[in-house]
């Protein structure tokens, strides 16, 4: 889904621009439950900072929505000569960790649909949703994962922050494009009119996902990036993280260690694996991964001809399927594996195995970043 | 595409912004229909229209909301061009195009094929396409006029008056002043790096202009929040957040209320 | 005289930067004070001070009597009456006016001070009319040229009749006649129970807001005395780099001679 950023109107839409959802294309009751889920991020972001920082806060978190929201005006010029947008979450995780980004983005997002009237009011708490919460704390766990215990100023940070931000946008996408795509399923009329977002998970999530790979996760891997970059010149203490920006002017502390940065991990890897029976949402099965069982099973033809505009599918199994399908069989057939009777419970078990998969990706990254030129741990 | 044209539509959305602001403030004061109303009346009444746009099931009682909008807009002084567009030909040349393929390839009964092209479209297809447009279009017709008919200090107070939390009213407007003068920070520099620059720059220069002058801007954010902390210390600031709102209740606030009410319910069960 | 600050041998830092070290000075109630320094030489840090917005790392600072210390400002009641009746302008106008409105904030220290509705509005709206801004009631601050933000930021202290005023360059970034509306507004304080504390480095402004100058150097006062004795002292005026010396050549003979910025005749010997 394609949206404009702050731009008020006139201005050439760009095919890349940051994801925020207008009224209209939520349903009220996922907007109600987004809006919700965005309230206790709000609120737990709201205590921790002021934990944090105390009366510091207000005028932290305010000046730095003022400056992602200047940010996300930005014309990033990117490879092959287009530009994008970036949503600064990136930085913003960086240097003021994950409570105080969702609270500034949203600000940011709020400014933007209540004075600028761009964005809706009702997907508000989703576009929050999306954008700050999850894009903050993939960006800030990403980011401490890969560049660890490293030097302030590494290369192994830039590299860190790049990640984060490209990631970060990413996964607000993905996020966004399952809000949307699971609309036409769950919220139609009696004869099968979708009443919201009328594209299924199966073209919602490419459609989303391609723009966002390429262009806007680009741009915001490009300022993550530039402004580590400038900041390790510029304002070391700035990339210290939360900690750095207390109470008592020209005084810094030392940022948050890594065992603090394990704990985000598991945060996150639990945020992830709550999502994943959303996939079992997708009607009968995925549409387009059948095997010859399936075209042969009665109850499952029904479904597939349900699932394809009422075409029946053809009365034999087609010859190449038929080939293909002895060719590879997955380790969990069917997402379960056999003895697992109970499918929300098997498309969790193997969330934690994908998950868990991506975890050892991920620190397989940092010791490998460790053996870079400059890499080294701060001693 | 002139050497700098990526500064030149930034710098182009900083002129916008700034514009937008002064026509809101303009159209704040023009003695119109919502203006005669509590904010708060009109906040939340607006509110509950947009929440029956998206509770409608039926066309046409979309359409009825879109027609009392417009209706709103031009007693509250509203230019129509404008909203039409500002608004609506936007929203048409995207959440449109973006509608289009929904007409192709929504299963459901054919209205239409062309079997040259194996192309069909359904009524669904249309009928989706034309429900999502114009919710789309009701809705931000309905929150543009709401924003351009309030002054962004009333929006505020309204929603303090509605019990959002002092800190998060005080860190919105807070966000909200200073967006204007970092606009104006960042516009002087990228307008002093334009003038600085001679030839065309690489794609790797540009992209290091650009972030380098967000580094910049960022840089003297930080110092900035750390002067105004210092500033609202020295003014009595210890941590809670005190606010005047005065706003009183007036006779025809509570028939402007009821009228929301009244046509967003109304709308929401004749379109179920 | 009753005296107002007393700073003793106090010295502070900015991480490993000492901005100030060992300074002491004596203010009583009722003077008007210039800092002199050129940038750098610690007189915004020691305003901050004086405003216990900062807390010595050695020293004291005592307000009539009152130990500023970060323990004792933490008490609720003292530091109410601290705030209304010590008050810093800063000098950049931007960051003093951090609300919506400029009625919004000049109302903001009273409110803060919990004062009660109609007291607040009666005193901003007298406010607003003795600065002469009250055309200006609902503006928000991006629509203020910079004469008039400095006029709503010294409007937003004055608010509180504090018994003393820190002004922080006061008349930097302004025009000749906002400067000259400024310099007013102290003069009319002569000889009224509030102390003026002006940190500048413009000269030309010294002798009309001032009766008592501290030439500051290096985070440490070099010299005290009236205007007249300090404006005369060329080579601590030199010393404290206030004014700067040009060199430049008649007939193949090279001179330099110190100038003070603002003078626009200069006599000199040849």
């Amino acid at each position: 889904m394609l949206s404009r950023g702050p731009t008020y109107n006139n201005a050439p839409v760009e095919i890349d621009e940051i994801m925020h959802i207008p009224d209209g294309y939520l349903s009220p009751s996922t907007c109600g439950t987004l809006y919700l889920f965005a309230a206790s991020g709000w609120y737990a972001a709201l205590k921790r900072i002021k934990q944090l920082l105390a009366t510091r806060a207000i005028p932290l978190i305010s000046v730095f929505a003022a400056f992602s929201f200047v940010v996300m005006m930005f014309n990033v010029p990117l490879p092959g000569g287009t530009t994008g947008h970036a949503v600064g979450v990136g930085v913003a995780a960086i240097v003021l960790g994950p409570w105080g980004s969702i609270l500034a983005i949203s600000i940011a997002l709020a400014i933007q649909a209540l004075f600028f009237g761009d964005g809706g009011i009702t997907t508000l708490g989703a576009n929050c949703f999306n954008m700050a919460i999850v894009g903050s704390f993939t960006a800030y766990v990403v980011y401490q994962t890969i560049a660890a215990n490293s030097n302030l100023k590494s290369r192994q940070r830039v590299l860190a922050a790049a990640v984060a931000g490209y990631v970060a946008i990413n996964a607000s996408a993905l996020i966004t494009a399952v809000e949307l795509g699971i609309q036409p399923m769950l919220f139609h009329d009696a004869s099968g009119t979708p009443l919201y977002a009328p594209y299924p998970l199966h073209v919602a999530i490419p459609a989303m996902m391609i723009g966002h790979l390429t262009l806007a996760g680009l741009a915001e891997a490009v300022i993550s990036a530039g402004m580590v970059s400038y900041l390790q010149r510029a304002d070391l203490g700035l990339l210290r993280g939360v900690s750095g920006l207390t109470q008592t002017p020209g005084t810094i502390i030392a940022g948050a260690g890594p065992e603090r940065s394990q704990g985000r991990l598991w945060w996150a890897v639990a945020l992830l694996m709550l999502f994943t029976p959303l996939g079992i949402l997708a009607a009968g099965t995925a549409w387009g991964e059948w095997s010859s069982a399936d075209l042969m099973n009665p109850h499952t033809r029904e479904q597939i001809a349900a699932a394809s505009g009422n075409h029946a599918p053809p009365p034999s199994v087609p010859v190449g399927i038929e080939r293909l399908s002895t060719l590879w069989t997955a380790p969990f057939p069917g997402y379960a594996p056999g003895f697992i009777k109970s499918p929300v419970f098997g498309y969790l078990l193997s969330a934690m195995f994908g998950v868990g998969f991506l975890v050892l990706a991920s620190l397989l990254a940092r010791a490998v970043g460790r053996k870079w030129p400059g890499g080294n741990l701060r001693s | 595409m002139s050497r700098h044209s990526f500064l030149e539509s930034t710098l182009q959305g900083f002129t916008r912004a700034v514009a937008k602001a002064l026509q809101s403030e303009h159209a704040a004061s023009q003695p119109g229909l919502l203006q005669q109303l509590d904010p708060r009346v009109r906040v939340i009444g607006t509110f509950a229209l947009v929440v029956s746009v998206i509770l409608c099931r039926r066309l046409e009682a979309i359409a009825a909301i879109l027609l009392i909008a417009i209706a709103i807009a031009a007693a509250s002084r509203v230019s129509l061009a404008s909203l039409a567009k500002r608004v609506w030909l936007v929203i048409l040349g995207f959440t449109g195009v973006i509608a289009l393929p929904a007409l192709f390839i929504t299963p459901g009964e054919p209205l239409f094929t062309s079997p040259a092209l194996h192309l069909s479209i359904s009524v669904q297809g249309v009928r989706t396409a034309v429900l999502l447009v114009l919710r789309v279009e009701t809705a931000a017709t309905l929150t543009t006029v709401l924003v351009l008919s309030t002054a962004w200090t009333h929006i505020l107070k309204a929603l303090r008056s509605l019990h959002l939390p002092a800190e998060i009213v005080t860190m919105l407007a807070m966000t909200h002043r200073y967006v204007f003068l970092l606009i104006e920070t960042a516009n002087q520099m990228f307008e002093s790096r334009k003038s600085r620059t001679v030839g065309v720059l690489s794609g790797s220069e540009r992209r290091r202009m650009t972030a380098r002058t967000a580094g910049v801007l960022l840089s003297k954010s930080i110092e900035l929040s750390q002067d105004v902390y210092l500033a609202m210390l020295s003014r009595g600031f210890r941590g809670e957040v005190r606010l005047l709102t005065d706003f009183r209740l007036q006779p025809r606030d509570y028939v402007g209320l009821t009228a929301f009410l009244f046509t967003g319910c109304l709308a929401v069960w004749m379109g179920r | 005289m009753a005296s107002t600050f007393e700073v003793q041998d106090v010295s502070f830092s900015y991480e490993a930067i000492p901005a100030i070290r060992g300074l002491t000075l004596h203010i009583g109630e009722g003077d008007r004070v210039a800092l002199l320094g050129a940038n750098g030489s610690g007189k915004s840090t020691l305003l901050r001070i004086l405003d216990a917005l900062y807390f010595p790392s050695a020293g004291t600072v005592t307000f009539k009597g009152d130990a500023l210390t970060e323990k004792h400002l933490q008490q609720e009641e003292f530091l109410l009456s601290f705030r209304r009746r010590v008050a810093l302008v800063f000098p950049n106008p931007d960051v003093q006016l951090f609300n919506p409105t400029v009625f919004d904030e000049i109302a903001y220290g009273p409110l803060q001070l919990q004062w009660s509705k109609e007291d607040v509005i009666r005193r901003v709206d007298e406010t607003l009319e003795f600065m002469s801004i009250s055309h200006l009631r609902d503006r928000p601050p991006y629509r203020l040229s910079g004469g008039e933000k400095k006029r709503v930021a010294l409007a937003s202290v004055l608010v509180l009749d504090p018994e003393v005023l820190l002004l922080d360059e006061p008349t930097a970034t302004l025009d000749p006649k906002s400067q000259s509306q400024v310099v007013d507004l102290i003069q009319q304080w002569k000889g009224t129970a509030r102390t003026v504390i002006t940190a500048t480095h413009q000269l030309e402004i010294v002798e009309d807001i001032a009766d008592r100058v501290f030439v500051l150097e290096a985070g440490t006062v070099i010299a005290e005395g009236t205007p007249a004795e300090i404006l005369s002292n060329t080579d601590l005026l030199l010393r404290a780099n206030l004014i700067h010396a040009h060199r430049h050549s008649h007939d193949g003979v090279v001179h330099s001679h110190p100038h003070l910025h603002g003078h626009s005749r200069h006599e000199h010997e040849h």
